[in-house]
C-alpha cells in the first residue's frame, strides 16, 4: 500500500498548497490535514510542517504550535521513526517541539531559530543550501549527493539558529546541521548566510535521523518555472531545482 | 416645512466630525420627510462620501476606455477582471483592484499601511478568486533626515505591509517608491491585489436573482469601535491638530485571521461549486455593515432588513451607529439561499474554527434580503434606520468647476544640454539618485516567492510574473508606474507616461499589456485647480490606454491628499498593468545572461529632459516631458513580444529613471555575485545611434522611453529578422566577461558602481 503523507495545517500556515503540489508531483501520496481534523493523522506514515505564521508567531516562532493537538500525533509519529520533515515555520515548530535536535526533553527546546541578524527584519532573498552530513545519515537526505547543493528561498524574520555554546558544539560535532548555507558555487562562508546563523545552520536534524527541520523553502524554486533562467526552457512545468529534496524526502517515506 | 431638528441630531452634527454638508442633509431630509437619525445620518455620511460614492469623479472617470475583448468584467463590482487565456477548455480570468489606504498611513502607518493590503485583498477574494498576488506603489516625503515622521512613515508603512502581506501568505511582486518633498504632509499608499479565478465560477458582489428572502451573513472578525468615520476621514484634509482623533479613524490589521478568514472561504468557494449554488458575496470596506450590505442588495435590485443585535461585537454597549457603519477590518458578507445557511457557518465556525482564531470571530446570519427596495435596521427593538435604499446608494453627483491646466510655454533652447560635469561624476550621482537607487533593501522585507508560483519576483524583472494556474503553461505578469516628477510638471502627461510606463514594463517581461487599473490620488476637488489637475490627467490615461488597447477594469480615486495647509501632492495618477503570457516559458528577464551578446537599444532618443532624474541631479529646468509617439512605439513593442516568443531574447530592460545607462548598470548588477561570472558592457559612442539628433548627456540620461535588449551572437540574425522595418532599432554594443561598464573609451568598475546604488535606500532600509 502506498504510504500515505500528511501536510499538516495549522492556523496560520500559508505555504500548504505548494508543499502539497510539489510532494504530489515528487511522487509522494500527500493530503492536507488541517488542525481542527487532527484525530486523522495517526492514519498517515509521514508530517510534513510547511512554511507560515502558525499561531501569528506570538512569543516565538512555533512556540505556540507546538502546543497544538496535531503536535502530540507528530510527536508520537517521531518515536515510531515516521519521517518528519519541517520547512521554514515548520522548522521552527520541530525545535520548540523539542523534536529537533532532539537531545533534551520533548516541547523543552534546546535550541532555536529566533530573530534575524544583523538586522532583526524578515527578509526574502534567493540561497543556495548545502548538505554538509553523510547522505545515509538520514532517510530524508540518502536520495542526495554529497555535498549536494539545493537552491532555496530564505523568507523569515526569525531564521538564526541559537544555542548556548556547548549545545552548538554538540550540533556541530555529532552530525546535527544537515545543511549549511552556501554560495552558488558551493564555498561556505558567513557571507553566504542571509540571517547570521550559528554554524551558518540552514537545516537540523535529530539524532536518529527521521526528522529534519529547514528554514529555506525548496519548494518555492522546486519546479523550472521558478527558476526560468538557471536551466533550459524544456519542460517548463516540470519539478527540477529544489524538488531533488522533496524527490529524496518522498524516496525516504517509501522505503520505510 | 420641516419641523426644527432634534436636539440629539444637533448634537451629533457638532461633536462626531460628520463630512456631509449642509445642502446635502438638507435633500435627505426632503426626501425622508423628517430630520434623519443619528444612524442615518452617520450612513449618508458614509455612503455619500467621495470615497464611496466618487460624486465629484464620477462623471470625469467615465471618459477612460473600460471595454474590449479581453474585459471580462470592467469597472462595476469590487475588482475588475480580465481573460488571461485557456488551458484544457477551461477559461482563466485575473481578477484585479487597486486602492489607496493614504489618509490612514500617514497618521497610524504600520496599522495603515497593513489595512490598505487587507482591504484590497478582500476585494479580489469576494469575486471567488483566489489571492496571487500584490503590489505596493509607495510615495513619501523626504527621509534624509533620521529623526523625522516621513522616515518613520516610510520605514513604517512598509512593515506593516511586509507584515500583513507575509502572514497571509500573497507574494508581492511589483511596487515603486518616490521620495519627494511634495508627499512630506500626504504620503500615498498605494495598493494592488490580483487573483485568478475559472470564468464560469465568478461570484459576483450583488445579490442573485430571485435573492429575496434569503439570509445576509456577516462573516469575520468582531465587530469593535475602530474605523468609525472611516470613509469620510479618507475625504477630507489632514489635519496635524486633529491627529489624534483622526488615529481612531484608522482600522486594526488582523492578517492572522484574515489568513484562516480566505481560506474558510475558499472551502465555501468549493462546496458552492460543488452544488452548483450561486450567491452574492462582498468585502466590508467603507461604510462598513451598512454600506455592504446596502451595496450588494440593492445592486441586485432589492432590499435588507438587518437586525444589529446579531452582530458579532467585541465589547457590549457600542452604539448603533458605530455598528452599523465602523469599519473594523477582516469581515465580508455573504447573501445565500437558506438551506446552505449551516453549512456556510460550519464551515467558517468549526472546520476553520473562526471564534478560536479571533476574540468572538464567527459567520452569523445577520438579517434577509427584501423585495422592497428599503434599507431598514433594527437595534435593541426599535427601528433605528428606515430609508429607500436606491437614494442610500444611489449616485448622487457634485458638479465642481475645474481650470483648464495651463502648460507652461517656455521658451526653450533645443540645444545639447552642456554641464561642466564629468560623465563618471554624473553617472554616479543619478544612480544614487533617490529615485534610481536600488529598492532591494525596501522590497527584501516582502515575500515575494510564497504560494511558488513566482516565474519572476521583485527586482528579477521590470513585471513581476508568475505561473497563476498550477499545471498550466500561462503566465501572468503585474507592473506599475507612476512619476511624480511629471505629475509636477504636467498632470496630463503624467497620466499618459504612467500607461507608457506601466504598459513598457510589461512588454520588458515579454507579457503583452491586456488591461489596466488606476488609482487617481490628487488634492482637494474644491480647489478648481486640482481638479483641473484631476480631468487632464484622466484625458493623459484615456489617450494612452486607447493607443495600447489597455482597457481600465478597476480603479479608485483618492482626493483630498493635501494638508491643512492648502500642500497638495503632485498629480499622481498611479498606474498597474496585467500582462499576459501564453507560455511563460518565454518569459524575459531583466539580468544580462552571458559575455558575447549584442545590445540593442530600442526607442528614439529626444531632447526633453523635463522631470528626468539628471536634469534634477544639475539642478536645471526643463518644461518639456518627452512625447510619445505611438505610430513608433506601439510596433516596437509588437516587435519585441514577438522577439520574446521567439526566444531571442536573452535579457530586456525598460529605460525609465535615470536613462540608458543606469538601464545598462541594473542589467549588469545582478552578475556581481559571488560564485557566478560577472558580465560586464561596451557602449559604443551615442553618436553611433543618435547621429547627433541629441547630445551625449540625452542619449545617456534622457528618459524618453525604449528598452535594451541582450541578444546572443548566435540569435543576431533572427532578430534582426523580426525587427526589420521596425523604426528605432539601434545596435549600441556588446556584452563582455569583465565587471566594467566601458563606455567608449572610458571604463567604469561595476562593483563600484552597484555599491553606490545600493547605499541610498540601505540607510532607509537596514
Amino acid at each position: 500500500m502506498s504510504k500515505r503523507i500528511a501536510v499538516l495545517v495549522f492556523p496560520g500556515t500559508n505555504s500548504e498548497e505548494e508543499t502539497l503540489r510539489l510532494l504530489r508531483d515528487c511522487g509522494g501520496d500527500a493530503h492536507l490535514v488541517h488542525w481542527s481534523r487532527a484525530s486523522l493523522l495517526p492514519k498517515f506514515d509521514a508530517y510534513v510542517l510547511p512554511g507560515g505564521f502558525a499561531y501569528e508567531d506570538r512569543i516565538r516562532a512555533g512556540a505556540i504550535a507546538a502546543h497544538d493537538e496535531m503536535m502530540d500525533y507528530v510527536i508520537e509519529g517521531a518515536r515510531e521513526g515516521k519521517l518528519v520533515l519541517g520547512v521554514c515555520n515548520g522548522a521552527q515548530i520541530l525545535l520548540e517541539a523539542g523534536l529537533v535536535p532532539g537531545t533534551g526533553e520533548v516541547r523543552r527546546p534546546t535550541a532555536a531559530f529566533t530573530r534575524n541578524g544583523p538586522v532583526p527584519h524578515f527578509i526574502c532573498t534567493h540561497v543556495w543550501v548545502k548538505l554538509a552530513i553523510d547522505p545515509a545519515r538520514s532517510p530524508i537526505t540518502a536520495g542526495l549527493h554529497r555535498n549536494e547543493l539545493i537552491p532555496a528561498w530564505a523568507a523569515h524574520g526569525e531564521g538564526r539558529l541559537a544555542a548556548d555554546e556547548t549545545h552548538l558544539r554538540e550540533l556541530d560535532q555529532n552530525g546535527h546541521v544537515a545543511f549549511v548555507y552556501a554560495h552558488p558555487d558551493g564555498h561556505v562562508d558567513a557571507s553566504a548566510t542571509p540571517n547570521q546563523s550559528a554554524l551558518n545552520a540552514a537545516a537540523l536534524v535529530n539524532k536518529e535521523g527521521n526528522v529534519l527541520a529547514i528554514m529555506p523553502h525548496p519548494e518555492r524554486d522546486g519546479w523550472t518555472f521558478n527558476h526560468p533562467d538557471r536551466r533550459g526552457r524544456h519542460g517548463i512545468l516540470e519539478p527540477s531545482g529544489g524538488a531533488v529534496f522533496f524527490r529524496s524526502f518522498v524516496a525516504g517515506v517509501h522505503a520505510r | 416645512m420641516l419641523r426644527p431638528r432634534p436636539v440629539r441630531l444637533l448634537a451629533e452634527l457638532d461633536t462626531s466630525g460628520v463630512a456631509l454638508r449642509s445642502d446635502e442633509l438638507a435633500r435627505i431630509e426632503r426626501t425622508l420627510g423628517r430630520a434623519p437619525s443619528v444612524v442615518e445620518l452617520h450612513a449618508f455620511d458614509a455612503q455619500w462620501s467621495e470615497h464611496c460614492s466618487y460624486k465629484s469623479s464620477r462623471h470625469h472617470l467615465k471618459n477612460l476606455p473600460t471595454t474590449g475583448p479581453r474585459v471580462v468584467l470592467g469597472p462595476a463590482e469590487d475588482s475588475g477582471i480580465l481573460h488571461l487565456g485557456e488551458h484544457e477548455g477551461e477559461r482563466y480570468g485575473i481578477v484585479i483592484a487597486h486602492e489607496s489606504h493614504n489618509h490612514p498611513s500617514q497618521v497610524v502607518p504600520f496599522e495603515g499601511a497593513a489595512t490598505g493590503i487587507g482591504g484590497i485583498v478582500r476585494d479580489v477574494v469576494c469575486m471567488g478568486a483566489e489571492v496571487i498576488a500584490v503590489a505596493d506603489p509607495l510615495r513619501f516625503g523626504l527621509v534624509d533626515d533620521a529623526q523625522s515622521h516621513q522616515r518613520y512613515v516610510a520605514q513604517t508603512a512598509v512593515d506593516g505591509i511586509s507584515a500583513y502581506g507575509n502572514a497571509i501568505g500573497v507574494p508581492n511582486i511589483a511596487g515603486d517608491v518616490y521620495f519627494d518633498e511634495r508627499f512630506d504632509d500626504n504620503c500615498l499608499v498605494n495598493v494592488v491585489a490580483m487573483g485568478v479565478v475559472k470564468e464560469s465560477e465568478i461570484i459576483h458582489s450583488y445579490a442573485p436573482q430571485g435573492a429575496a428572502g434569503w439570509d445576509i451573513i456577516l462573516v469575520g472578525k468582531a465587530t469593535d469601535p475602530s474605523g468609525f468615520g472611516g470613509a469620510s476621514f479618507s475625504s477630507l484634509t489632514l489635519d496635524a491638530a486633529d491627529e489624534e482623533s483622526n488615529k481612531g479613524a484608522v482600522q486594526v490589521p488582523d492578517p492572522f485571521l484574515k489568513n484562516v478568514l480566505m481560506r474558510a472561504s475558499y472551502a465555501v468557494f468549493g462546496y458552492l461549486r460543488q452544488h452548483n449554488i450561486t450567491a452574492g458575496f462582498k468585502d466590508l470596506g467603507a461604510g462598513g455593515i451598512m454600506g455592504c450590505s446596502a451595496e450588494i442588495t440593492s445592486a441586485g435590485g432589492y432590499g435588507a432588513d438587518i437586525d444589529l443585535d446579531k452582530v458579532n461585537v467585541a465589547i457590549d454597549s457600542l452604539k448603533p451607529e458605530v455598528i452599523a457603519i465602523g469599519e473594523t477590518q477582516e469581515r465580508l458578507i455573504w447573501v445565500v439561499p437558506p438551506a446552505v445557511t449551516p453549512q456556510i457557518l460550519r464551515i467558517y465556525n468549526d472546520d476553520f474554527t473562526l471564534p478560536q482564531i479571533a476574540f468572538n470571530a464567527r459567520a452569523v446570519v445577520i438579517g434577509t434580503v427584501t423585495q422592497e427596495k428599503r434599507y431598514v435596521l433594527h437595534y435593541r427593538g426599535e427601528t433605528v434606520m428606515n430609508v429607500d435604499i436606491d437614494f442610500l446608494t444611489g449616485s448622487i453627483r457634485d458638479e465642481l468647476p475645474y481650470e483648464e491646466i495651463d502648460v507652461a510655454r517656455e521658451i526653450v533652447d533645443e540645444a545639447p544640454l552642456v554641464t561642466g560635469v564629468q560623465m563618471d561624476e554624473l553617472l554616479e550621482r543619478v544612480l544614487s539618485h533617490r529615485d534610481v537607487a536600488s529598492r532591494e533593501p525596501l522590497y527584501r522585507r516582502y515575500d515575494s516567492v510564497v504560494r511558488g508560483a513566482t516565474v519572476l519576483p521583485r527586482g528579477a524583472g521590470d513585471a513581476g510574473v508568475l505561473a497563476p494556474v498550477f499545471g498550466a503553461p500561462l503566465g501572468v505578469a503585474l507592473s506599475v508606474a507612476g512619476n511624480p516628477r511629471y505629475g509636477r510638471l504636467n498632470a496630463r502627461a503624467a497620466g499618459e507616461h504612467a500607461v507608457y510606463e506601466a504598459v513598457r514594463k510589461s512588454v520588458a517581461v515579454g507579457a503583452r499589456p491586456i488591461g489596466l487599473t488606476d488609482c487617481l490620488n490628487f488634492g482637494n476637488p474644491r480647489n478648481p485647480a486640482h481638479l483641473g489637475q484631476f480631468v487632464a490627467s484622466i484625458e493623459g490615461l484615456a489617450r494612452a490606454a486607447g493607443a495600447f488597447g489597455t482597457p481600465f477594469v478597476s480603479g479608485n480615486v483618492s482626493l483630498y491628499n493635501e494638508s491643512a495647509g492648502g500642500n497638495a501632492v503632485p498629480a499622481s495618477p498611479i498606474i498597474a498593468c496585467v500582462g499576459a503570457l501564453t507560455d511563460v516559458s518565454t518569459v524575459v528577464s531583466t539580468s544580462l545572461k552571458q559575455a558575447g551578446s549584442v545590445l540593442y537599444f530600442i526607442g528614439t532618443p529626444q531632447s526633453a529632459l523635463g522631470g528626468s532624474v539628471v536634469i534634477d541631479v544639475l539642478g536645471r529646468h526643463d518644461p518639456r516631458l518627452p512625447a510619445i509617439d505611438y505610430d513608433t512605439v506601439v510596433p516596437q513593442h509588437d516587435m519585441l513580444l514577438a522577439a520574446a516568443s521567439a526566444n531571442v531574447l536573452r535579457a530586456m530592460h525598460s529605460i525609465g529613471n535615470g536613462g540608458l545607462l543606469v538601464a545598462l548598470c541594473e542589467m549588469a548588477f545582478p552578475t556581481l555575485r559571488r560564485g557566478i561570472k560577472p558580465i560586464g558592457v561596451q557602449v559604443d559612442d551615442p553618436w553611433q545611434w543618435t547621429h547627433g539628433s541629441v547630445g551625449d548627456i540625452e542619449a545617456f540620461f534622457g528618459e524618453s522611453g525604449g528598452f535594451i535588449v541582450e541578444v546572443a551572437a548566435e540569435d543576431v540574425e533572427a532578430f534582426e529578422g523580426i525587427a526589420d522595418d521596425i523604426e528605432g532599432v539601434h545596435e549600441i554594443g556588446v556584452t563582455i566577461d569583465q565587471a566594467v561598464l566601458a563606455v567608449d573609451d572610458e571604463a567604469f568598475d561595476l562593483h563600484r558602481l552597484r555599491d553606490m546604488w545600493m547605499k541610498p535606500l540601505r540607510e532607509v532600509y537596514p
